[in-house]
Order: structure tokens, then sequence, then C-alpha cells
């Protein structure tokens, strides 16, 4: 079975909750799979040392213009990216912009003016965690397309499905509805959305939501920091709404940021709060659908 | 002047600043509030604001006219994105999720007219009058698209053509090129981090970006007192500044639930201080 957990809202608690549940759920041979890669930060929780593996990933291109340049602009009228820019009267290329569409090249009247090459996207990694194998990304900075990172990891965590090294897969999703998570939900069974009950939260829970409908999978709730907003109905008034169960209520007390300065999983880290006692509950009920 | 808001990790606090932050600079000056995190956009909710003036955000998409196609296969050879595949009978089809609306295909098309305009929705941009002064410009990525950088353009695109002494950006979380688009020319970047392990990695990961960029880095430590982990070193590395820390407090979760503001909520607040005193950091580089 294939989990995504994912919120909209960035910070409302994914990961910490992630990371319990792959502890939690290990015994039934989960493997974790970090899906941001723009903010990658699961394997902080799960205590990775070192990486076992670490390979460079190139998914997209990117444009360079040569000396053989005329200047005469052409690239820069059908560039979509805004990646073109004239310095000193040179066009060049800004890299942390460019998709490599090879748009420039097409109506550039020199050849060799424009070449096209492989860029370096970011790097894949994977570890063998205290809990679960993991494997995770980090995008190069200003590249394109982490969707394209995110759909790598999870061909890899397939492949330990099929050779039988794990038989579940968790997804700690990035924020946002864009590609990361896209990726991160296209062939999942089901999604565990976490929410705060603020109205931001809210507001992304609903996009959040509508994404799942729209790639046909399955919602389930985690409000999250409950009571920190007591009179606040946001969240139960729209699961009602959209039949969406809650599966659990997590509150917040102080084992959370302690958790996440000692760099533990919750449960390790204060298994009698409050919070990790909810997360337990959560997991036993999760364990059920395995 | 362009002043932007990031921080790499999400939910440290980025919409929380750039709301306080402009709603204090358009006390005297014209101020753009661009709202680039498309894909959850959040402003408007904390200055209790409704979107208005909706513009739709449209992507070329190539159509194939079938009478003039010549069957070369081109379009299809050149299509960066394999997002043109080819029927048996040797015509082009377009699998429109994927395509970036780049133009690759009809700038290679040898025949004139084959490959027709055609568009696709895949955003919307809001522009909403908060108060004299100050302006909100929103972008919402269509649920469902994939991508996001064309919305972003089209909201630096419509932030711009106001008239205006500032122009406030407020990013998307993470480090891609999306948040690249929105953060580069500007003057001033502020990263709104929080004191622990995640927020730390992140922050080094978009300080990493600024340096790329050439943009000296603003740190705000949003809810300094959560934990203690040292985020100095970080921050030296890269030549950055930590200008504010912001503690946790009632006032801030307060106005954050209720939608009201904090420096309209609290003026007189600790916390409206420190956003007072962030101010006068950005007058002193205009």
């Amino acid at each position: 079975m294939e989990i995504v957990v994912a919120s909209g809202k960035g910070g409302v608690g994914k990961s910490t909750i992630t990371a319990s549940l792959v502890q939690l759920l290990s015994h039934k041979k989960v493997a974790a799979v970090d899906a941001d890669a723009e903010a990658p930060n699961l394997h902080l929780l799960l205590d990775v040392k070192e990486w076992e593996e670490e390979k460079e990933f190139v998914s997209a291109q990117s444009a360079r213009i040569t000396n053989r340049c005329t200047q005469c602009g052409a690239c820069d009228d059908v560039c979509i990216y805004e990646a073109i820019e004239i310095k000193d009267g040179i066009h060049r290329i800004k890299d942390y912009l460019c998709e490599g569409c090879g748009a420039c090249r097409a109506v550039c009247p020199v050849k060799g003016a424009i070449v096209i090459e492989n860029a370096l996207s970011g790097w894949i990694r994977v570890a063998e965690t205290p809990h679960a194998p993991l494997v995770s990304a980090e995008l190069d900075v200003g590249r394109p397309n982490s969707g394209k990172l995110v759909a790598e990891e999870k061909e890899i965590a397939r492949g330990w499905v099929k050779e039988g090294k794990a038989k579940h897969l968790l997804v700690d999703s990035a924020a946002g509805i864009g590609c990361q998570v896209i990726a991160s939900i296209s062939g999942a069974d089901l999604a565990i959305l976490v929410s705060e009950p603020t109205p931001s939260s809210l507001n992304d829970l609903k996009r959040m939501y509508h994404l799942t409908r729209h790639f046909g999978v399955e919602a389930k709730l985690i409000i999250n920091k409950d009571g920190i907003n007591p009179s606040y109905r946001g969240l139960e008034n729209f699961a009602e709404s959209k039949g969406v169960e809650i599966i659990g209520r997590v509150p917040y007390d102080e084992a959370v940021p302690g958790s996440i300065t000692a760099m533990k999983t919750l449960i390790e880290y204060a298994p009698e709060s409050p919070s990790a006692k909810e997360i337990v509950k959560i997991a036993e009920y999760v364990e059920g659908w395995l | 002047m362009k002043v932007t808001i990031t921080g790499g990790k999400g939910g440290t606090g980025k919409s929380t600043v750039a709301t306080n932050i402009a709603l204090l600079l358009a006390e005297n000056y014209r101020t753009v509030l661009a709202d680039a995190d498309v894909e959850c956009p959040n402003d408007y909710i904390l200055l209790n604001a409704s979107l208005q003036d909706e513009r739709e955000v449209l992507l070329f998409k190539p159509r194939f006219v079938y009478s003039k196609c010549i069957k070369c296969g081109l379009c299809k050879r050149n299509c960066s994105e394999s997002a043109i595949v080819m029927f048996p009978e040797g015509f082009p089809f377009l699998l429109p999720n994927l395509c970036s609306g780049c133009r690759t295909c009809q700038i290679v098309c040898p025949v004139d007219g084959a490959i027709e305009d055609d568009f696709r929705l895949v955003g919307h941009t809001y522009r909403t009058e908060i108060e004299k002064n100050l302006v909100l410009i929103t972008g919402m990525l269509k649920e469902g698209e994939e991508r996001s950088y064309p919305t972003v353009v089209e909201v630096r695109r419509r932030a711009q053509k106001e008239e205006a002494d500032v122009y406030l950006f407020d990013t998307m979380p993470g480090t891609g090129n999306h948040v690249a688009v929105a953060v580069e020319d500007s003057k001033v970047v502020i990263a709104v981090t929080e004191p622990t392990p995640l927020g730390i990695h992140d922050l080094e990961m978009i300080l990493k970006l600024l340096k790329k960029l050439e943009i000296k880095g603003w740190v705000v430590v949003n809810r300094s007192d959560m934990a203690s982990v040292n985020h100095r070193p970080v921050v030296e590395r890269y030549g950055a500044e930590i200008i504010a820390e912001i503690p946790q407090s009632e006032e801030v979760l307060k106005s954050y639930v209720k939608g009201t503001p904090l420096v309209r909520k609290y003026p007189n607040s600790e916390i409206a201080g420190i956003f007072r005193d962030i101010v006068k950091r950005i007058e002193e580089v205009m």
C-alpha cells in the first residue's frame, strides 16, 4: 500500500507525523519517501547519519549562449521563462530559471550560437534508518521540475516493494499543490491530509483535497496542533461536508519542538506526551489498512 | 524597489511577516504586495480581503492542423517534455498536461500554419485594493496543474504594472526556479526561518540560491524561543545577516487565527515593534 502525507500548507506537521508513523509501522515493513526535494527534512528526524548511496540526477537540460552569438535578441522574444538577460550588451542565459525547452535554439539564426546541455537537477540519496529504508532527494537550487526527482524516488521505492525489501510506502509530500505534490499522490492508494485549525490551513486543505479528488485518491484528515484555536470549527465543518474521515487530533505540546530539536521522532523523544500518544493511536488505526 | 520574503521551509511565517510589513510600509509608501505563493496563496486571508479583478493565466499549446501537416515529426523530436506522440498514421498528437507551452514545436515546424495557437488555462491572478496605499496582487494555480512557474511570472508582470514605491513579494516554500523567478532582481531578500534543525537545513538551501543570484540575505528568525538551535554559523557562512528575532506570543497566534494582522490588532505590542524595526531597515536601503 502506498500512503501519501500531504497538506497544501507548509509547516503544519507532515514530517513530524510521517517520521513517527514510519517508526510505529516499521514492523509492517514500510519504506519512507521524502518527497520534498526543495526542502528535504525527513532524514533529519529519522536519524540518518550517512547516506548509503548518492547519485546525481539529470532530468532537465539547460541552454547556453556561445561566443558565436550576434546579439540579435530573437531568443529573448520567445523565452517564456524570461531566462535571458543582457549584461554589458551580451545575451546570457540565467541558469536558475532555464528549463532547457530549446525554443531559443530553435529561433536562433546562427548555428552553434545556442547549445542545449544536460544539467544537474539534483541528488537522490538512500539510507537505512533505524526504522525503515529511506529515499530522499535534493534539488540543486534554482533548477526546474523537482517533480521529476520525486517521480524517480518513487520508482526506487516501488522497486523495493517488488524486491520484497518493503511492503508499504509512506510518502512525505512537499507543501503546495504543484509538480512535487502531484508526483507524490499519483498512484497512491490513500492520502492522509494534515491540517491545523487556522483559516490559512483550511484554505490550503481545500485545494489539497480537490487535488486528491482530481487524481481519484481517497483522503483522510489529521487535525494537528489541535487546541491552538479552540472555538474554530472550520476543519470539522469542511470534513463533514465532504465526508472526509478525521482519523486523529494531535494536540500541540512542548514535546513536538523538543523532538525536532533533538532530531528524533516524537515517539522516541517523548513517548508519554499527549501528542505522541495520539499518534500511536493513529498508527494503530492506519495499521488496520495495511 | 523590490523586497522579497522567502524562506525555504514551509510554515515558518513568510506570509505573516509579508502582510504585516506591507501594512506598515503602506503608512508612508505606495506599496504592492505580490503573493507569488501561487500553489497556496494566503495573504488575502491574513489581510481579511477578498480576491477581485480576476484574470486568466493562459499557456500556449499547439493545435495541429492535420490538413497542412506533412508528418515530418520535427515537432515531436524537438519537444523537451515528450508531450507530443505520433499517431500510427504519422500525425502528431498532444498530451496537454506535459506541454510546457514553450512553442518550440511551432518554431521548428517547416509548414506555415500547420501548428496554430491554442491556449490552456493554468491559473488566475487577482488584484485587490486593501487600503489607500496598498494593492495586493495574488496568483492562484489551477488545481491539478503541475507548473506553477507561468502563474508566478504573471503575478510578477501584473505587480510591476502598478505604480508603487515598494514591490513586496511573498514566495512559495522551496528553492526551485519558481522561487528564483520571484526572488530575482530584489534589492533585499528576507528569509524567514525557525530555530530548528529543519528550519536551518532549509535556510541553508535558500541562502545558497541567494548566493547564486548575488543577493544579500537578511534572516528573520521566527518563533525564536521555540528551540535553541544556533543558526549563526550557517548565516555567517553565506554572508547573510540576522535582522530580527520574533519570539512566540499569544498575540501572533490570536491575530493569525482571527484574520486581523498583528500590527493592526496589537499596534503597540512588542512584536509590532519588531516589524517596525524591520521596516526601518528596509527604508535605509530605499
